[in-house]
């Protein structure tokens, strides 16, 4: 999986509050409504800015604090490419794998990128490249499962399938329990 | 609490499916006729996955005994079921939901949320239902859903408060969750861990509180992350169980995925009359089992301690911080709305008052901590001083009741989390504290320590 894209560099211990602040919190959500409070917490305007593709970079611990799936859902929604940073909260962490949106690990890789410059990577690989630098960086390479994972969209097509399998089962057997 | 073996054996047949980033110290050697030297949360989340023995790194398909869905995770996992092609709950009785964040409703569309999801529960056959009763992490050690050897998930992330109690217990998304609902299990990574071992005397009037803190400032808001915490040593036996579940509750904070004590006599204390003892089962750690790090605190240093805005690992000697006037000051929430945190604000408020243009929210966690600190004559004590009294709930902390802060306001909490606007106006700022630095702070005007 190769992502190709335009970046914006954010700081430390960026929280899940301000990625998605809790003000836009709703029980459902209208398309397009996630991707346009992304970041709203740290940034207003970031949300008419990005454009699909456009790769995260931050300083460590990216994502820590609430469990707030949104944080991961409204990068899905607007398309982001891959979030990269030294280190990500635990459970951001996981939102993304399960949302299917790429996350990175990269030492130092707040200080190797300017903010508009084109980064390419290479998930299958486990490579790093700054275009409009020379930086080059190896990236711990991800498990084929949670690459699979990410291209088939996340955990919910995934249930999706398992719960299909699960029925085809038991209409099979007859059982109905 | 519903028997576990038909799934346990359901999910081993399972393809166990691995999906992990950080993978540097993925387990890939040879396998051992030995079972490997296990840390007791790799024993809870074995057994779990219906196995006698796990490695760390690996992932493991679990299923848990019980989920905790609070108000909104309960109303976004229950839409994702539906999204997601579910129709029941895979196993409602592992299911528990807690209406605490925002009820009793003050939006219209919140307590249109909270209908439509009364509606689902009774629709799933889902029993273990508490609306109102107090905040997820205070009830579910209280009404005995988290004991030891439990594995506990929530679409919260101070769900890791439970470890306390000597159980797995983590945050989930609501995916995740809704997954889970669906399916029955859900995949979990087995943590690396981190022990801090805790010795010497607490000073008079230094709390849990000022422990987490002190951890905070020492390693940062990502110090232990993706790995369980486990605190241990000599001064784990003289805390009380409401002190352990303020450490637990705050590993979170800085990064950890699950808090972990070993039950002792203070657990069992504590479990009297709340939990089946047939149920618990006390896993303990293997002599050679790896800790990533062991790090020696000694309690008789730290001294009342303050995290300033907008970070948490900025964190300040109280002592210090005398120039910062405050316009708010909270009692409550899951990191400090416990009796044991009302015994120690109380016994400051006593007789005393609030300074002047100061406001005072309190929140007790939970109806039966209500209930005790009527009985006590806290409630009485904090009203004399001129605090309002509000509902069992989350309160303040994430801006879900009353008590939200305007902008150039100054509020000082027991709550856990400083982020900048999480209480109200971004332009406000929120000093985390214990509850004696709180109480001693909302009687100065300013902050100040407590002793």
């Amino acid at each position: 999986m190769r992502i190709l894209g335009r970046s914006w560099v954010f700081g430390r211990n960026v929280n899940t509050d301000l990625i998605f602040p809790k003000t836009w919190f709703r029980a459902a959500y209208e398309p397009g409504e996630m991707a346009s409070h992304l970041m709203s917490g740290i940034d207003e305007g970031f949300a008419a800015r990005v454009r699909p593709g456009d790769i995260i970079v931050a300083d460590a611990n990216f994502g820590c604090g609430s469990s707030r799936e949104e944080a991961a859902a409204a990068m899905r929604e607007a398309g982001i490419g891959a979030v990269v940073a030294p280190s990500f909260g635990r459970l951001f962490t996981r939102n993304c794998i399960n949302m299917g949106v790429p996350v990175v690990t990269c030492p130092d890789i707040h200080l190797r990128v300017s903010e508009g410059d084109t980064l390419e990577i290479d998930l299958e690989a486990g490579t790093l490249r700054n275009r409009d630098s020379s930086f080059a960086a190896t990236i711990p390479q991800i498990a084929a499962e949670a690459l699979a994972l990410i291209r088939d969209g996340g955990l919910r097509p995934y249930t999706r399938r398992l719960l299909e399998e699960r029925r085809r089962q038991r209409d099979g057997t007859g059982d109905v329990a | 609490m519903p028997a576990i073996d038909k799934d346990t054996e359901q999910v081993r047949k399972l393809k166990i499916y691995e999906i992990w980033v950080h993978t540097a110290e993925r387990h890939s050697g040879p396998a051992t006729e030995n079972e490997p030297d296990m840390h007791a949360i790799t024993k809870i989340l074995a057994r779990h996955a219906g196995r006698k023995s796990a490695d760390i790194g690996e992932l493991l398909n679990v299923v848990p005994d019980y989920v905790m869905l609070t108000d909104r995770g309960a109303a976004r996992a229950a839409a994702i079921l539906a999204e997601m092609g579910g129709d029941r709950v895979h196993d409602p009785d592992r299911v528990v939901v807690v209406f605490d964040h925002h009820f009793p409703a003050i939006r219209v569309r919140d307590a249109e949320s909270q209908r439509a999801t009364r509606a689902w529960i009774e629709e799933q056959g889902i029993t273990r239902f508490h609306p109102g009763e107090g905040i997820g992490h205070v009830i579910f050690p209280e009404k005995g859903y988290a004991f030891p050897g439990a594995l506990i998930f929530g679409t919260d992330s101070h769900t890791v408060t439970n470890g306390a109690l000597g159980c797995f217990s983590t945050g989930l998304g609501h995916t995740d969750v809704g997954s889970f609902l669906a399916i029955g299990y859900n995949w979990l990574r087995v943590p690396e861990a981190i022990r801090f071992d805790l010795h010497g005397r607490l000073r008079p009037g230094v709390t849990a509180k000022d422990i987490v803190l002190h951890i905070l400032q020492q390693h940062g808001e990502d110090g232990a992350n993706y790995c369980t915490v486990e605190f241990a040593g000599p001064a784990i036996a003289g805390l009380c169980m409401d002190e352990r579940l303020v450490l637990c509750n705050m590993v979170v904070d800085f990064g950890a995925k699950a808090g972990y004590i070993q039950p002792d006599e203070v657990t069992a204390r504590y479990l009297e009359g709340r939990v089946d003892r047939a149920l618990w089962q006390v896993e303990t750690t293997d002599s050679d089992a790896d800790y990533t790090g062991i790090i020696d605190i000694d309690l008789s240093r730290i001294e009342p301690l303050v995290a300033v805005p907008h970070n948490l690992s900025v964190v300040r000697p109280a002592a210090d911080l005398g120039a910062v006037r405050i316009n708010e000051a909270v009692l409550g929430t899951c990191t400090g709305g416990r009796i044991e945190d009302f015994r120690i604000a109380g016994s400051i408020l006593k007789g005393r008052s609030l300074a002047p243009g100061v406001r005072m929210m309190v929140n007790p966690g939970s109806r039966a901590v209500m209930h005790q600190a009527i009985a006590e004559g806290w409630i009485d004590i904090l009203m004399a001083a001129g605090a309002s009294i509000g509902v069992t709930g989350c309160g303040p902390c994430s801006g879900c009741h009353q008590g939200m802060l305007g902008s150039g306001e100054a509020a000082i909490t027991t709550s856990s989390r400083n982020f900048q606007g999480r209480m109200g106006s971004p332009e406000a700022g929120i000093y985390i504290a214990s509850p004696a630095t709180v109480a001693a702070s909302a009687v100065a005007g300013r902050i100040v320590s407590p002793i």
